[in-house]
């Protein structure tokens, strides 16, 4: 890193930008067509059916809860909010 | 419920750190009074033992400009040095002050209590005059020590936030994936403004991590290319993650027009639960082949998030995610904040870190909004243009911004799940930009 080229450092980083910005667009790119992919197969392969049907309450009933929770806190913000 | 637990927690923490602290400084006074007064113990008058009191007085170290007190630098002696008038006196102050800043943001305004709360007090403890918690023997040097100077607290934390994560939302809609790619920009962009300011490029690629607006990931960068300037890089990424709320909103605002904001997007398909447990592994696989570099980072938080998918070890993603994160948010946050002394971070490179980090988040920040309008202007199913400012990682706070801006252009559209998306590839997203970094350096 001599001081002759400070120039030179911008036009260094311009190319790390291109190196980096295309390294991470082609990394998420098949990524993206990985998953799709992968979405597919699974979709043939196994299709939600009887596995899924006991998983099935008791997320329901975890999302019960947060919704209730949910409730609850919208319930105390507002009467908080109310009181200031 | 959760948050008063934790804060609860916290506030314990800090009741025991400040007594601990305490208990630290009077047993090291003591001490020293001790070793001198064995080695020639002369009878002493009252105004001799008062006038020798007032030597070890925090009020004497800070007044007297010019003691020679020794700065405290976890390395140990050979980067320690004597502190200049400044660095031993005002810079103190004005350090102090700063800590009271940063307590403000945290408690009154609610900017990331969690990290900048352990982090201020660990400046607060950094500037105490003679007590060199900073140093080797400290306290905050032990920590820094144990898990930053190698490393080990970013990757936990990567566990932690691995668990925590659920990519249902990226899994749902896979093309948002290139929105968090969109937001690196604000790394790569800003690196060419650290060496336009003429950072040397391993200090300015360091720098510009910031704008990966991941905490980790910047301090195992900065750890690995810039050790000197670690405080003042965490610092900055962690401040500006929590002023996520004030950045964004006007540079969302600026780029997109009121239609656009107004946009509805989709009810989600249902993600089956055999691609969340997969996904993990297909990123690492990935990342294996491309960049071995990164698999620290993305192997930590593949492990957190296969563990969670997995489902038969509640116990152990629990852990990952409550107890083992908040443990060593604790002790990270003290460690940067031991970079916080007036002589490590009163210098003008922190200036320009701050200015630079700054530019990389709202870059960051305007690159995911146009890629979204991009997409959108190409994509079949609307695409929200806000939801792409999401793509800098700072999960979940900047998807909560997204929704929040949403929400207040047309009520009932509730953009998080959607926004959740390109928020999680944006932490794969920069964890690549910090492999190819350091590849580059390698």
């Amino acid at each position: 890193m001599a001081d002759v080229n400070d120039v030179n450092n911008v036009v260094e980083a311009l190319k790390f930008m291109v190196l980096g910005m295309g390294v991470v667009f082609l990394f998420l790119f098949v990524l993206v067509k990985v998953v799709e992919l992968q979405a597919k197969l699974i979709a043939k392969y196994f299709p939600e059916n009887a596995p899924q049907t006991p998983a099935v309450p008791a997320v329901n009933v975890t999302e019960d809860e947060n919704r209730r929770v949910a409730a609850i806190i919208a319930a105390v913000t507002e009467f908080r909010n109310k009181k200031s | 419920m959760r948050l008063k637990q934790i804060f609860i927690a916290l506030l314990f923490a800090l009741v025991a750190l400040s007594s601990s602290a305490y208990a630290e400084g009077h047993e090291a006074t003591t001490h020293q009074e001790e070793s001198a007064e064995k080695k020639a113990y002369q009878p002493k008058s009252i105004s001799e033992l008062a006038s020798s009191f007032w030597e070890t007085t925090g009020i004497k170290a800070i007044i007297d400009t010019d003691d020679g007190e020794m700065s405290a630098d976890p390395a140990g002696e050979s980067k320690e040095h004597v502190m200049s008038a400044f660095e031993s006196s005002l810079g103190r102050i004005i350090m102090i002050l700063i800590v009271f800043t940063l307590f403000y943001l945290a408690i009154a305004k609610g900017f990331e209590p969690l990290l900048l709360i352990p982090i201020a007090f660990g400046g607060l403890l950094a500037n105490i005059p003679l007590a060199h918690m900073a140093g080797p023997e400290g306290m905050l040097g032990v920590i820094y020590n144990m898990g930053i100077a190698n490393e080990f607290f970013p990757l936990l934390i990567f566990m932690g936030v691995g668990a925590m994560t659920d990519f249902g939302p990226l899994l749902a809609n896979p093309k948002t994936a290139l929105l968090g790619g969109a937001a690196q920009f604000g790394i790569f962009g800003s690196l060419v403004g650290a060496a336009a300011l003429g950072f040397d490029l391993q200090d300015a690629s360091a720098i510009s991590i910031i704008g990966g607006a991941d905490g980790p990931t910047s301090i195992f960068i900065a750890n690995r290319l810039a050790p000197d300037m670690l405080g003042a890089i965490a610092v900055a990424a962690y401040s500006y993650m929590a002023l996520v709320p004030v950045i964004q909103p006007p540079i969302m605002r600026a780029l997109t027009t009121k239609e656009e904001r107004q946009i509805k997007m989709g009810v989600q398909r249902p993600v089956h639960r055999l691609e969340k447990l997969i996904f993990p592994i297909i990123v690492l696989m990935l990342s294996i082949m491309v960049l071995p570099e990164s698999t620290p980072l993305i192997g930590a938080f593949a492990f957190g998030n296969f563990a969670k998918e997995s489902g038969v070890v509640d116990r152990l993603s629990d852990t990952m995610q409550n107890s083992l994160i908040n443990t060593v948010t604790i002790f990270l946050g003290l460690g940067v904040g031991s970079k916080l002394a007036a002589d490590k971070f009163l210098v003008l490179e922190s200036l320009g870190i701050m200015v630079i980090g700054l530019l990389a988040f709202s870059a960051g920040t305007a690159m995911g909004v146009l890629m979204a309008k991009l997409m959108n202007k190409f994509s079949k199913e609307p695409i929200n243009p806000l939801i792409g400012a999401a793509g800098v990682s700072a999960v979940p706070m900047s998807a909560r911004v997204v929704s929040k801006v949403g929400s207040e252009e047309k009520p009932g559209n509730i953009l998080l799940m959607h926004a959740m998306g390109p928020n999680v590839a944006g932490v794969i997203g920069s964890a690549v930009a910090a492999g190819v970094l350091l590849s580059i350096f390698k």
